[in-house]
Order: C-alpha cells, then sequence, then structure tokens
C-alpha cells in the first residue's frame, strides 16, 4: 500500500455529558487506499458513527478529538476552517443514514443535489449544474425528471439513491455510507448495494461502509473492522472474518445471522447476552470480558490491543496467538 | 393442530388502493408464522385487520372458529387473547412511565389491582428481565434497547395472550440483541403454547423461529408453506427472488428485481407480479407457453403456492 488515500492514526474522539467526559472512539487506526473499501462494523454506541463523523470534522461542538486523520496526505483534524469546507464533498463525501431525515422537504431534490456543486465551484453556472443533476440521478438509476420531485414523493430506495447523487456531486475520492440500507426493504437495499459496487468499480472510489449487519459487509466490503467499545477489536479480509472469526465478539455478531440452510441455526437463534458497556464506566482489562463466553482471569488484568492473527489478520483478545 | 385464526378472503381497500386484496390465510394454534413480504406488500393492514383495527371491506376473519368480535365484551376479551408487539420499543413506551407501570398498565385494564405487583414481577421475568424487582422504578431511557423490547414483550405477555401478533419486533434492535429476543419469542411459544404471527422482511428470522412462512406480494399471499421448504426450495419466482438477496444465501445466483412494489391502485392484469417476474423476463415464460396466461389470467392459489410457472413444470427442476 504506497500512499494511502486515508490514514487514521490512533484517533479518539471524546465527548461531555453531565459533567462526565464519555470516550467514543479510543485510539483507532487504520489506512485506505484508492479504490479500496472497508467494512466497519458494530453495535449501537460502538463509535463507529463517530468515527465516521470524526474524519470529516462533522462531531458536534465540545466533542474532542485526538491523533490524526490523514486525508490526501493533509491532516484534516489541522486544517484551517476554508480548507475543511474545501475538502468537504470534494475529497470525502458522506451518505448519511436515514434517507427521511437527511434530505430538505421543502426543497426540490435536484436543487439540494446542485448545492454542493455551486458552492465548491463558483464559476458554475446554474444551467450547466442542472445539467450535471441529471448526468448524477441517471448514474444512480433515477430518471431526470426527480429533479423536479420533493422528497415525500420519493420512496426510500429513490430517496437514498438521491442521497448517494448528491455524495457524488462534487466527484470525491472518498465516501463514507453511514448505515446507508438500514432503513430500506430486502430487495432495496440490494439494489443499492448493487448500485454503490457499480460506482466503485467504474469511478474507483475508495469505501468506509458503516453497519451493524454484518452479513451486508461481507458482500460489499474487502476488508472488516469490527468496532468494540471505540476500538477495532478485529480487522481483516472480509469473507475470512466472517467465516473464521478470531475475536469471540465477531463470532458472537456472524453468528447473529443464520445461514439459511444451515440446520445449526434452524429454530436456533443465537445472540449474545448483556449490553454494550457504558463508554463513561469501563471495567478494567477487556471491556468485552464481561459478555465474553470464553473469559478467563487475566482478562480483567490485560488491557489488550490489537495483535498480528495470521497473515493480513489482527485481533484484540488474550486467546489470540497463544 | 386446529387452527387458532382464519382469514378467509379478506380484502381491505382505502379508496381506489387494494391494501389487501384476497387474503386466505390460516394460522395455527401453538405454531409461529412468519409473514413475509416489502413495504407495500399490505402485511400490516392484514395484521392490523386481524387485531380488529381496521374492517374488512370483503371477506371475515376468525378466531377460535367465531368471527373476530368489534363490540361488548367479546371485543373485550379479544383484546385480551390477542396483544401486539410493535418494531419500535422506545416508540411504543411511554418515557414519563416507568417499566413497572408501562407492564401493570393491560393488567389494570381487564383485571384491576388485584395481583398486580406479582404478575407483574412475573411477565418481567418471563421476558428475561431478572430480577423483576429491579427494573420496577426504571424509565424507558434508563435501560438497554434489548431491555425496553423485552419490556414490551412482558407488557403483552402479562394478559397471557392466545396469539402474539409482532410486526418486525427485531428490525430496530442491534444484531447481538436480535437472537436473544427472537429465542425469548420461540421460548414463549414452546413453554407456553403462545401462537406468534410475527411480520417481518427478515427471512433469516423466519429460519431462526418460523415454523410456517407466507410470502405477500401487493396484497395478495402468493406462497405458503413450512419453512424448511419454502427457504430451501421456493416455488414462486419473488420467493426466488427475495431468497436469492438475502447475504447470507449462497445457494442461490443474485436476482435482483428491477424497481419497486407497484402502486396498490393499479395492479396490474393476470398475475399481479409479472410486469417484475424474471420467469416472464428471461424468456421462459414464453418457452413454456403461458407468457398469455401471465399478463391475463390471475393465477389461482394451488398447493401453497400462486404462479402459472409453478404447480406442473417447476416440480422437479426449480433451482
Amino acid at each position: 500500500m504506497s500512499d494511502p488515500l486515508l490514514s487514521v492514526e490512533d484517533l479518539t474522539v471524546t465527548y461531555r455529558a453531565a459533567g462526565k467526559s464519555v470516550p467514543a472512539v479510543r485510539g483507532v487506526t487504520f489506512g485506505l487506499s484508492v479504490g479500496e473499501t472497508l467494512g466497519l462494523a458494530g453495535e449501537s454506541g460502538c463509535g463507529k458513527s463517530s468515527l465516521a463523523n470524526a474524519v470529516l470534522r462533522l462531531l458536534p461542538l465540545g466533542a474532542k478529538t485526538g491523533g490524526k486523520v490523514m486525508l490526501e496526505g493533509e491532516d484534516v483534524l489541522a486544517m484551517k476552517p476554508g480548507r475543511l469546507r474545501a475538502v468537504r464533498w470534494t475529497e470525502a463525501a458522506i451518505v448519511f443514514q436515514g434517507a427521511l431525515h437527511a434530505l430538505n422537504p421543502v426543497q426540490r431534490v435536484g436543487d439540494q443535489i446542485a448545492e454542493p456543486m455551486l458552492l465548491h465551484d463558483g464559476a458554475l453556472t446554474d444551467r450547466a449544474a442542472a445539467a450535471a443533476v441529471k448526468g448524477l440521478l441517471s448514474h444512480v438509476g433515477l430518471p431526470e425528471r426527480f429533479a423536479r420531485s420533493y422528497p415525500h414523493q420519493l420512496s426510500g430506495g429513490q430517496r437514498q439513491r438521491v442521497l448517494i447523487a448528491m455524495a457524488l456531486a462534487c466527484d470525491p475520492a472518498l465516501l463514507i455510507a453511514d448505515e446507508p440500507t438500514t432503513a430500506l426493504d430486502l430487495m432495496v437495499q440490494a439494489q443499492v448495494l448493487a448500485l454503490l459496487e457499480r460506482l466503485r468499480t467504474e469511478r474507483g472510489l475508495a469505501m468506509i461502509f458503516i453497519t451493524h449487519d454484518l452479513s451486508v459487509l461481507t458482500h460489499t466490503t474487502k476488508r472488516l473492522a469490527v468496532m468494540y467499545a471505540g476500538r477495532i477489536v478485529e480487522e481483516g479480509p472480509s469473507d475470512q472474518l466472517f467465516t473464521a472469526p478470531f475475536h469471540p465478539y465477531s463470532a458472537a455478531l456472524t453468528a447473529a445471522f443464520p445461514s439459511i440452510g444451515d440446520p445449526g441455526s434452524r429454530m436456533h437463534p443465537s445472540g449474545l447476552a448483556g449490553d454494550p458497556p457504558d463508554p463513561t464506566d469501563l471495567p478494567s482489562g477487556c471491556p468485552f470480558r464481561v459478555r465474553c463466553p470464553v473469559v478467563e482471569d487475566r482478562c480483567a488484568e490485560i488491557d489488550i490491543r490489537l495483535v498480528a492473527a495470521g497473515e493480513d489478520r489482527s485481533a484484540a483478545c488474550v486467546l489470540v496467538g497463544t | 393442530m386446529s387452527s387458532l385464526v382464519e382469514v378467509a378472503g379478506v380484502s381491505v381497500r382505502f379508496g381506489a388502493a387494494r391494501a389487501v386484496d384476497g387474503v386466505d390465510l390460516t394460522v395455527e394454534t401453538g405454531e409461529v408464522l412468519a409473514l413475509v413480504g416489502e413495504s407495500g406488500s399490505g402485511k400490516t393492514t392484514l395484521i392490523r385487520t386481524i387485531l380488529g383495527l381496521q374492517y374488512p371491506t370483503a371477506g371475515s376473519v376468525s378466531f377460535q372458529g367465531k368471527p373476530v368480535p368489534n363490540h361488548g365484551p367479546a371485543a373485550r376479551s379479544y383484546r385480551r387473547d390477542v396483544q401486539m408487539v410493535f418494531q419500535d420499543p422506545t416508540g411504543a413506551l411511554n418515557p414519563r412511565q416507568t417499566i413497572y407501570e408501562a407492564v401493570a398498565e393491560g393488567h389494570r385494564i381487564h383485571h384491576g389491582h388485584e395481583g398486580e405487583k406479582e404478575k407483574v414481577a412475573e411477565a418481567l421475568a418471563s421476558a428475561g428481565l431478572r430480577p423483576p424487582e429491579r427494573f420496577f422504578p426504571l424509565y424507558p431511557h434508563e435501560v438497554s434497547g434489548g431491555q425496553r423490547q423485552r419490556a414490551v414483550i412482558a407488557g403483552a405477555m402479562i394478559l397471557h395472550p392466545k396469539l402474539l401478533l409482532a410486526d418486525e419486533p427485531v428490525a430496530s434492535l442491534d444484531a447481538s440483541i436480535r437472537g436473544e429476543i427472537l429465542a425469548l419469542l420461540r421460548r414463549l411459544v414452546d413453554q407456553t403454547g403462545l401462537t406468534v404471527l410475527v411480520v417481518t422482511h427478515d427471512l433469516g428470522l423466519a429460519w431462526n423461529i418460523a415454523d410456517r412462512v407466507a410470502v405477500m406480494y401487493l396484497g395478495r399471499v402468493v406462497e405458503v408453506g413450512p419453512t424448511d421448504q419454502i427457504l430451501a426450495e421456493p416455488r414462486h419466482p419473488y420467493t426466488r427472488a427475495l431468497l436469492s438477496v438475502v447475504p447470507e444465501v449462497h445457494h442461490l445466483e443474485p436476482q435482483i428485481l428491477i424497481g419497486e412494489i407497484p402502486d396498490p391502485t393499479r395492479i396490474p392484469t393476470g398475475c399481479r407480479f409479472h410486469p417484475r417476474c424474471p420467469v416472464v423476463a428471461g424468456g421462459e415464460a414464453d418457452r413454456l407457453g403461458i407468457l398469455e396466461m401471465c399478463k391475463s389470467v390471475d393465477p389461482q392459489f394451488l398447493e401453497g403456492v400462486a404462479c402459472h410457472a409453478s404447480p406442473p413444470h417447476a416440480g422437479g427442476g426449480g433451482t
């Protein structure tokens, strides 16, 4: 991997709530090359959305970030506001979750897609922007006449396509998709995933795909990172991680999605007891140990970090490599 | 097994929209039946009709052999026997009410205050919230999403219903919690003889807990059968397409249907699925000589499936 597009080093995100500091992301490191895809999986509250928002500095005021986010060689966290504005949308764009709420209900879809283009290119005429909008709409598989529609006139899947068109408006090299298919039907989800895959190959987009549905990721992204309590606890090629996870948490997540036709999961739903830990009151040692089915005494003492686990894979568990 | 609910020729119209368009469906006592379909297939309208919240425009729903009552003491007892669990537990609970109050409410309406505390404790424990007393004073925001859904289920179970209608009970929950809630539903069925009709678009859920699956498309049930059979050898092309795009299914070539469910005010002629049907689009219907039938004749529901291509032809050779 020469010259990664994005390189995140020891990133931390800390919120403040009720006078307490809440560590949401606790030291995450990863890299992404041009055209590469990475899936980020984990439960609500594991820090995956905070991580995504930190990459483009979209966190609320009062959130403190540490570490480095290098996007095409520049540190996003150290950028001046003007430079940051220029980078957002043109170098990296986000497709937000909840297609229902991410669009302005009283503005035509075409105008919303044109907005970032007009803001980023002062020389662009309205007419040229309108033409570009039509091109983008047909690129994401929507009829051009939808430019004049309002969001409520579109279905959930169509709105999600509009959001993707919007994210592509300024031709970014990196697309961050935060739960882009969560609220969608199975068939529509398949349509959106196929669209993202087509865009990746046609445009050479690098993609970070965030979801709690691990099964979606295995087919969409080449690499997979599983997050727990603000850290990556396992990382590796998607198919390997999904079929043979090292970390007991990854194992529980993969088992939660039954393989239809597998007699082992028929009439036998598999879950993980307990709840994610309170970030203000993390257990000592491994934060997963309180829910871990294979916990040992030493887990309470060792705050384990990612260690190499075979070729191209790593996991944060004392049982790995022993 | 005897049938608990009998849906016979039920149609529900909203103006020109035919939301449910002639559904026959039986729910057997003590089973988990998964009603599967996309948004707009009419599955939610159908369970609202079973619940008595919606009158059918045509046809009838009967419960234990009698028509669903809509007033008087019989309706009161029906509302005890049939309980509902919604998709989003956060929306289903009053944020200003404690878990105790939320669970006790149904009991109070039907039985007054007598034995309330014991009943609430029993319901919470049966839903896996132990020790129950710890949850009495907590507000919904003080417990996790999974515990909130357990509280909603406890609120339904306190009345010892015969039928539980669950609308996407795990769709808004994390993957790790999903399995726990499904295991709870299955355990309630196995241990208390409860019957569950679960509405979902998640075929993995059906594989996990359902005895039978019914697939709905545009207001109609297009295929019904035992889960093992439907998910191993789907006969309707729509079921086949749905199954092929489940990320965990590897033995079927993904068939991504174009477009979305049509508008229920303009249901296509002939087989309602024909404009999106891969059997029609791929030319197979033409080769079988049934293309004209697909376009003009509404297929009858025969031996668990409503498809012109399925009954005689697909017997051995289906994918």
